[in-house]
């Protein structure tokens, strides 16, 4: 066959529009599906949330009396790759999960460019009737709408080396960080031991170590409107606190709070204490220091003197419901069934110890009667449900990733003590300034 | 049918396009994976875009804000500071070491090759948790060690803004140095050794016969050898990623890590393709220019 420089054109611009077409399809169009089997497909990078979703199909307490009958197919997915890929697949047109799994310190991302509005189901129907009885729906609030709802608490507590604080003497019920600070100075100039950890190595480390005291003095980064708010009283309160526990040994600085060095302050028994959010127990005390099981307690934060909270929050991961899809209503119904019932946030801290987001249910004594073999059979919830009931609200905004790289220098220069507190936020906010895009 | 009937007449379709059709995989290649990602990307620099929706021209205001911004200054300036140890460093030390090795009659020769390569070939996930526990401030080995033999440990290696980068470029040393020095020893081994018995015989000695055979034979291997370091550590990417995550601040991030965190971590990719069509720029300029000082490709 022979063929001129027109007709050869013109077969590659019919194949090359054949793929483009054939690639521009995507799945998940079409009708939505009002009942019967659906398979939602979830992105998710925590292990645990995959065996909790694919488990809860099964559970009649869960799903019964559903118009669907559901299949969960999981995709694992780094957290920071789940954004990206969510973006990616929309803009190409290619098919999406029906529910995603967002790392707190992840969804700023989504909050810019109406990307949550674009991509995510308007959730507020669903947390709006539970009004204060569902915590932490803040950070997911996009111009007054969550398109998110949150997983685990993340109820921060101190936890504590109950046989370490009898031998030394320091009381079990210290009331403020002021009185535990001193004690802490005194027993690092005895033994080498401290009772709280700061982080000093990458900036996400830092600012939400500074952060989570931060929330409990009652400050916060951003405020309700998106606003800054980080340059306060309350910021170079807890600065000057950080700053004067580090100083005299009280706390401990390690570069990563979940690394190697932390591992080994806690089997050496050098960190006898420390603040962090409930999760920490299983991944940072249990599985460092197994050994020490049965000697660990956990308790509320000693309050500052000045005021705020007895409990903070750091971390998190919520889902969101892609919009748009033939599923997209059952999507919807899995989530609220799975995460805003009573049994599904009983089911969720069976599945992977993720503390409900429903405040009042730390009082019921499906929870109250939990006890935890690795904190002394300590019942938790007595301890975890005063937490929750003082917990701060935590804002986000669309510039918190910038947010923090501009801070994390200042703040760490600050914390060794080589600047004035607030000089290093005014420096870190000028940074933030001179890169925000206008 | 004879075979003077089925050949194409010269002049006919298929022969007119046939030269054509086997060049063209090449550039229909390069077209759709080079010239149109590169064109894409300086589109997409002069646009606002967060990755959703459709991108907003804004000129050349992407770049007005990189040059103002002082994030992308300290990246460039931690990029030269990297770049200019890797070719300062890096280079000699794997020629000398590929010197040592190369040497006649060394035991073991095998086994320093494969210690020397190992570093290339090990996850660098693998390579930032060895280091971590290596520099870690509190409870690091290097630390102990310096306790243990000079009564001081106290170095926050990867806390301190210059500690941390000099951790970063001994990481760079370590893990590339050997991976040079088989480039070197491939070069070392193909120098013919009459070279060295004559000049063994005019009596010049080791260092004369480094410097006036060795050297100047390995020139081109050299000159390929510091443009691919020069390219490459201009991109550093990995390094100071798992070591610091560019911190403590910024005082170890490279203009890769700028580019990716502004891209994946704020999601503005118009942003961050101004600063890949800088850093192309700088690299490109960089490569020719070192390509033509050092001879690289030319005939001898």
């Amino acid at each position: 066959m022979n063929l001129d420089r027109r007709q050869l054109l013109r077969l590659g611009g019919a194949a090359g529009l054949g793929a483009a077409l054939t690639a521009c399809t995507s799945a998940g169009d079409g009708p939505a599906i009002a009942s019967g089997p659906v398979d939602l497909k979830l992105w998710t990078h925590d292990p645990g949330y995959a065996d909790y979703f694919t488990a809860a199909p099964a559970d009649p307490a869960l799903v019964g009396g559903s118009a669907w009958t559901y299949t969960v197919d999981v995709t694992s997915i780094a957290p920071a790759d789940i954004v990206s890929r969510l973006v990616n697949q929309a803009v190409a047109n290619r098919p999406l999960p029906n529910l995603a799994g967002l790392v707190i310190d992840q969804y700023p991302r989504v909050m810019r460019a109406d990307i949550a509005q674009s991509l995510f189901v308007d959730l507020t129907d669903l947390t709006e009737p539970l009004g204060d009885r569902l915590l932490k729906t803040q950070p997911y609030t996009v111009d007054g709408k969550v398109y998110a709802i949150e997983s685990d608490n993340s109820v921060s507590v101190m936890f504590y080396r109950a046989d370490l604080f009898a031998e030394l003497g320091i009381p079990e019920d210290i009331a403020t960080w002021e009185e535990l600070l001193e004690i802490g100075a005194d027993v690092a100039a005895a033994t080498g031991r401290a009772i709280g950890m700061v982080a000093d190595g990458d900036n996400g480390s830092i600012v939400n170590g500074f952060t989570q005291m931060l929330l409990q003095r009652g400050g916060n980064l951003y405020d309700e409107d998106g606003g800054l708010a980080v340059l306060s009283d309350e910021s170079i309160e807890v600065l000057r606190l950080m700053a004067e526990g580090v100083r005299t040994g009280a706390l401990l600085s390690i570069a990563d709070p979940y690394g190697g060095a932390a591992a080994a302050a806690l089997k050496g028994s050098k960190l006898i204490a420390t603040v962090m959010p409930n999760w920490y127990k299983v991944y940072g005390l249990e599985a460092n220091a197994p050994d020490q099981s049965g000697l660990w307690r956990a308790r509320t934060i000693p309050a500052f003197a000045g005021g705020g909270h007895i409990a903070s929050t750091m971390g998190g991961t919520a889902f969101a419901v892609l919009k748009d899809q033939a599923e997209t209503d059952a999507a919807v119904d899995f989530l609220q069934r799975t995460y805003l019932t009573s049994e599904g946030q009983l089911a969720r801290y069976g599945a992977g110890a993720y503390l409900p987001t429903l405040v009042d249910l730390y009082d019921t004594p499906e929870f109250q009667d939990i006890t935890d073999p690795y904190l002394g059979d300590q019942r938790i919830f007595e301890v975890y449900g005063a937490g929750a009931k003082d917990m701060p609200d935590f804002y986000q905004a669309a510039g918190a990733s910038l947010l923090r790289d501009s801070l994390g220098g200042p703040l760490l220069r600050a914390i060794n003590g080589r600047a004035d507190p607030e000089e290093a936020l005014r420096e870190g906010l000028r940074a933030y300034e001179r890169q925000a895009p206008a | 049918m004879s075979a003077a009937t089925t050949a194409p007449r010269p002049g006919s379709g298929t022969t007119r396009w046939a030269p054509y059709l086997f060049i063209s995989p090449f550039f229909v290649l390069f077209t759709l994976f080079m010239l149109v990602p590169i064109g894409a990307g300086v589109y997409l620099s002069l646009t606002d875009w967060a990755g959703l929706g459709s991108p907003e021209y804004i000129g050349s205001g992407n770049y007005t804000r990189l040059f103002q911004d002082p994030s992308f200054g300290a990246s460039l300036g931690n990029t030269a500071i990297y770049t200019v140890f890797a070719l300062a460093v890096v280079l000699p030390a794997s020629l000398l070491i590929a010197q040592a090795l190369n040497a006649r009659g060394l035991k073991l020769r095998d086994l320093f090759r494969l210690t020397y390569f190992m570093p290339v070939v090990l996850s660098p996930i693998i390579i930032a948790l060895v280091f971590g526990l290596i520099f870690d401030g509190e409870y690091g080995l290097l630390n102990a060690v310096l306790e243990a033999l000079f009564g001081f440990g106290g170095v926050s290696w990867l806390t301190d803004p210059f500690w941390a980068r000099v951790v970063v470029v001994v990481l760079v040393l370590w893990r590339w140095t050997g991976y040079l020095t088989i480039f070197f020893l491939a070069g070392m081994q193909s120098i013919p050794g009459e070279l060295y018995e004559a000049a063994e015989v005019d009596g010049a000695g080791p260092a004369r016969r480094f410097f006036a055979i060795t050297l100047p034979q390995l020139k081109p291997v050299t000159a390929f050898i510091a443009v691919t370091m020069l390219v490459n550590t201009a991109q550093i990417f990995e390094e100071p990623f798992l070591l610091t995550q560019g911190g403590p601040g910024e005082s170890t991030l490279s203009v890769s890590m700028f580019i990716y965190r502004a891209a994946f971590q704020r999601q503005e990719l118009g942003y961050a393709a101004a600063a890949g069509v800088v850093m192309f720029i700088i690299v490109f300029a960089l490569g020719r220019l070192s390509s033509s000082a050092l001879g690289v490709g030319r005939t001898r």
